[in-house]
């Protein structure tokens, strides 16, 4: 296991890490932990035996750079617990987490501050901002802690403010804005510190639907631009695939399935995460490779119909576009080309099973 | 054995204990007195050597910055009423020792408080004693404050801070206690050092809850400063105190006028602050 790990944290492209980490909550959690190690006890069992809560138990996911990895969970599924020992607010009590190939567990209490205030910034859903400050105070508070000198962390300050939006909110207090506009303080007050990664814990989960969903595509609009890297903490599966590239589900503590909003549309992993997505609209979320029959195939059954002759998409076209272009002839199918050669063709019938959400198409014999 | 002799001898023991203490102790006794005395000296001259119509003065302008000019004006007018009934130098007097006996009740008591607010063990060390002095009945802190330090201000001092410490110790702790968890989180997910975290987060938290500890520490100084005028405090206690031996009753009432008046003063101004610190910023 010690090759598979160095083999991680020496790709560049890992910048969080963080491997079969458990956190067992109790008076008797060493024990349990123990007994887990030794014993390889369930999160039931442990609850049993030693009368443990296990928040977080055997999870291991990594963030690459440049991407938005969602933890999506129902409340008491450990997702913020997790997020809380990415920058070790809560020790593991099992597993390692490394951060830009640096264990976190093993930093000295300065390492530790070090690395919170340059690399991991942090976002709540309670969004902490201190009421007897300014908003600009409040947005260059990490800063501050740094011991940047005023004129210049104000001057970063307010341009991260001119990010989210508020540059004229600057001189107000947190009590005269809207809880929106609060929370976009608190993305300035992360943005400030120009952190690689920023955590964000539920952000937007007491906003109302407009503005979270404004919020959203800002946040995620942001992100890209400027480079950054975020795990995101959600309850809300439409907001985890809005936001993220990859999504993790977790319940009772286990991440159940890691994908791409469409992995996790098209293949859930079980029944649990099936219920989830059953409502999630698949229009713009399953693409044309997942929902294609092969050209043999198509031949088959449609003996008539020259492949080239149908118009054309490529495999990564949704749903949605392929019904516009299915709409435009009277052919009933589109062709999907990948670097110039027909791949596959899509028929309305797939396109169907693809919208009702279960894309593989069983064999009809022809 | 019965039960007299008993009390008895934990009676002997207890005298015995104070004349070993004040016969060997006045090492330190001397110089404690000299140092309450001192200040309070001090502070009584900062009041008693400009003319009455200064210090009202100052007090309205103080009343006028925490709370506004109405409370000024009423301020001025009431300060100069005690100075009218004759009252002036012990109304002054009576400031002086309440204002003594609660900056050195704050001067030990936050930093206690303060203690305790973080450790968790001093705090439950400190709860049983505090409950003991603040039930105990006030006058019980004279005797032995008269055996060690004399008849005089130093005695109405010790017993005064005794009393104003306990609130300043509880409210302390409390606001620090109280830092709400989100911001503890704020300031370790920013890296904050010790310190800073002390500075930058519990302790503007904390400001409200010890402004209300000051209030109180001044308010209990008040209740006490007057029933130790019967150990020679000076000021309005005394005046009462005689007051009451000689039934003179309209004197004592004119008395009581001026230590509500004071009282009332300091409770606004000092409250008020504490609301402010409560709204934050502005």
């Amino acid at each position: 296991m010690g090759n598979v790990m160095e083999n991680k944290i020496n790709d560049a492209d890992v910048l969080l890490d963080c491997r079969n980490v458990w956190k067992i909550f109790g008076s008797r959690a060493p024990a349990a932990v123990k007994a887990v190690i030794e014993r390889g006890l369930s999160k039931k069992q442990v609850l049993q035996e030693f009368d443990c809560v296990v928040g977080v138990a055997d999870a291991s996911l990594q963030l690459r750079r440049g991407e938005i990895f969602c933890v999506m969970g129902l409340s008491g599924s450990g997702k913020s617990t997790l997020v809380r020992l990415f920058n070790r607010l809560i020790e593991p009590s099992l597993g390692t987490v490394t951060v830009k190939g640096r264990e976190m567990s093993a930093l000295k209490p300065a390492e530790l501050r070090e690395m919170r205030a340059n690399t991991i910034g942090m976002v709540f859903q309670s969004v902490a901002l201190l009421p007897n400050r300014t908003v600009l105070e409040n947005a260059a508070f990490g800063l501050e802690a740094r011991g940047v000198a005023k004129e210049k962390r104000n001057l970063i300050a307010t341009a991260a403010l001119e990010k989210v939006g508020l540059a004229d909110w600057t001189s107000r207090y947190p009590s005269e804005l809207s809880g929106g506009m609060q929370q976009r303080v608190g993305l300035a007050r992360a943005l400030a510190s120009d952190p690689e990664i920023i955590l964000m814990d539920e952000p937007f989960s007491a906003l109302d639907p407009l503005i979270r969903k404004q919020l959203q595509d800002e946040f995620r609009q942001l992100t890209k631009s400027l480079g950054k890297s975020s795990v995101f903490i959600t309850h809300d599966l439409d907001e985890a695939i809005r936001i993220g590239d990859r999504i993790a589900i977790m319940k009772d503590g286990l991440i159940v399935q890691v994908g791409t909003a469409e992995e996790i549309v098209t293949k859930p992993a079980d029944d649990y995460v099936a219920d989830f997505v059953a409502g999630i609209s698949r229009i713009h979320l399953v693409k044309a490779h997942s929902v294609m029959k092969s050209v043999a195939e198509f031949r088959a059954s449609h003996p008539n119909i020259d492949v080239h002759s149908l118009l054309k998409a490529t495999p990564d076209a949704d749903i949605g576009q392929l019904i516009d272009l299915t709409m435009q002839t009277d052919r009933d199918a589109v062709a999907v080309v990948n670097n110039g050669q027909v791949v596959g063709v899509v028929t309305t019938r797939g396109l169907l099973r693809g919208v009702a959400g279960n894309p593989v198409e069983p064999r009809v014999a022809a | 054995m019965d039960t007299t002799s008993l009390t008895e001898s934990f009676d002997t023991w207890v005298d015995d204990g104070l004349t070993w203490i004040s016969d060997n102790g006045e090492w330190l006794f001397d110089p404690l007195r000299q140092l309450l005395e001192g200040t309070y000296d001090g502070i009584l001259w900062l009041l008693e050597f400009p003319p009455f119509y200064v210090v009202c003065l100052v007090l309205a302008l103080i009343a006028w910055r925490a709370i506004g000019p109405v409370s000024a004006v009423l301020t001025a007018i009431a300060l100069a009423f005690c100075a009218a009934m004759g009252l002036w130098a012990e109304t002054m007097s009576t400031l002086a020792l309440v204002a003594t006996a609660t900056v050195l009740a704050l001067v030990v008591g936050l930093p206690i408080g303060i203690a305790a607010g973080f450790l968790a063990t001093l705090n439950s060390a400190l709860e049983p004693v505090l409950d003991l002095v603040q039930t105990l009945p006030p006058y019980i802190y004279l005797l032995p404050a008269i055996a060690l330090l004399g008849y005089g201000p130093a005695t109405a001092l010790v017993a005064t801070l005794i009393v104003a410490m306990p609130p300043a110790i509880r409210l302390a702790s409390l606001g620090i206690r109280m830092t709400p968890h989100e911001f503890i989180e704020l300031g370790h997910a920013n890296g904050l050092t010790p310190w800073q975290m002390f500075t930058k987060i519990r302790l503007p938290f904390a400001i409200p809850s010890i402004m209300a500890g000051i209030n109180q520490s001044l308010m209990m100084s008040f209740g006490m400063v007057v029933i130790a005028g019967i150990v020679g405090s000076g000021g309005l206690g005394e005046t009462i105190y005689g007051a009451v031996r000689t039934l003179d009753i309209a004197t004592s009432v004119d008395a009581a006028i001026a230590i509500v008046v004071l009282t009332t003063v300091l409770d606004r101004v000092t409250q008020n602050a504490a609301q402010r610190a409560k709204a934050g910023g502005k």
